[in-house]
């Protein structure tokens, strides 16, 4: 091997490294056009979902646009008692306010089976002995102003006068689960 | 003129010490390493000028694909608090619907007495898991069972059915029991607010 051939051989191999440089930058290049159609279809797949999503927003906004409104409007209304201790003195207070005769009164707290944002309700056990207009004025007017507030039971006898009923009335407050 | 053989190559004899020369083809490869060098430094920019490019887009679309995913995450967040709403607001309405008022249905029944008639005991209770139902007691003092059908019609008025009546009538007292279950669940929104 002459000095001709050692010559030939290093031509060859520096037309190799340029040929394998050549191939070496191609594929970095179709490396990063792979990733740029993948990062590209991850994209639209993101846009798809997106779309999907609002769609389902906007539907489910439409179609519960009446029970929303319905939330807005009675929402203050159960949060207005939700402590035990509020809904007692609400209750307190609307029978001192009513001037009736109120032979007892006692609360309870009882929990709320099937219904997961009421977790309990503060329960009143009055029983009156009043006029009988005065009475169901009274009760009407709790029904009335106290829209949350359940009457669960009543229950109207004779009084112990004459003209008076004795009246026994269960009312229920909600108290909203935290 | 003389010139010294010092100065004059011989080219007639053979030189020692020189190679033979490579075969012909073999001329080639210098011109192959010029174009090898030449293509090389076209293809590779060329290559190069497409790198660039994707990355740019890949990176473009990366961010974009950020900025939908957050925007995907934040509608779904909203779709799980609208749920959450959806929920609540049917629990809420249920309990509004089970506590429609009895004052107006006990007004009615008391109204409902003629002048030979009273009412001895009268009790209405909601029932705890139904609570669109009301079991109705009634004892009413009269002689005739007249008295009951008005009574009835009454009711009736107030959009409740009776349903499982039963009553028993004797000496001079009507006992009547029924469940009652009101018709129409039309929402109604408290006009006053809350004390």
């Amino acid at each position: 091997m002459n000095n001709k051939h050692i010559a030939l051989v290093i031509v060859g191999i520096a037309i190799a490294i340029l040929i394998q440089t050549t191939l070496w930058v191609q594929g970095l290049s179709t490396k990063m056009r792979s990733q740029a159609e993948s990062a590209e279809a991850a994209e639209n797949q993101a846009n798809a979902a997106l779309i999907l999503e609002k769609a389902q927003v906007s539907e489910l906004k439409r179609q519960s646009g009446d029970l929303l409104d319905f939330l807005q409007v009675w929402l203050p209304y159960f949060q207005a008692f939700e402590t035990q201790q509020a809904a007692e003195i609400n209750f307190t207070l609307k029978v001192k306010e009513s001037n009736l005769l109120n032979l007892a009164q006692r609360f309870d707290v009882a929990p709320v089976v099937g219904n997961a944002s009421i977790s309990s309700v503060m329960r009143a056990f009055l029983t009156f002995e009043d006029d009988y207009a005065r009475l169901l004025n009274w009760l009407g007017g709790v029904e009335k102003n106290m829209p949350t507030v359940r009457v669960s039971s009543v229950k109207l006898s004779k009084g112990s006068r004459a003209n008076e009923l004795r009246m026994e009335a269960v009312l229920e407050q909600p108290l909203l689960t935290k | 003129m003389q010139i010294s053989g010092r100065f004059i190559d011989d080219f007639k004899t053979d030189r020692k010490g020189i190679t033979p020369p490579l075969p012909t083809i073999l001329r080639l490869v210098p011109i192959l390493f010029y174009c090898a060098i030449a293509i090389t430094l076209l293809l590779s920019s060329v290559f190069l000028l497409q790198y660039r490019i994707a990355t740019q887009k890949r990176d473009g679309h990366r961010a974009q694909s950020g900025s939908l995913e957050t925007q995907t995450t934040n509608a779904q967040s909203e779709r799980t608090a609208l749920e959450t709403q959806i929920k609540k607001a049917i629990d809420l309405q249920n309990w509004v619907s089970g506590s429609r008022p009895l004052q107006p249905l006990i007004v009615e029944i008391s109204r409902s007495m003629g002048p030979k008639a009273n009412i001895i005991d009268l009790a209405v209770v909601r029932d705890e898991k139904a609570p669109a139902q009301v079991a109705l007691s009634l004892k009413i003092g009269t002689d005739s069972v007249r008295q009951l059908d008005t009574t009835l019609e009454k009711i009736a008025l107030q959009q409740y059915r009776a349903f499982s009546p039963t009553q028993t009538l004797g000496r001079g007292e009507l006992d009547y029991r029924a469940t009652l279950v009101r018709q129409g669940t039309t929402q109604t929104v408290p006009a006053d607010p809350v004390q």
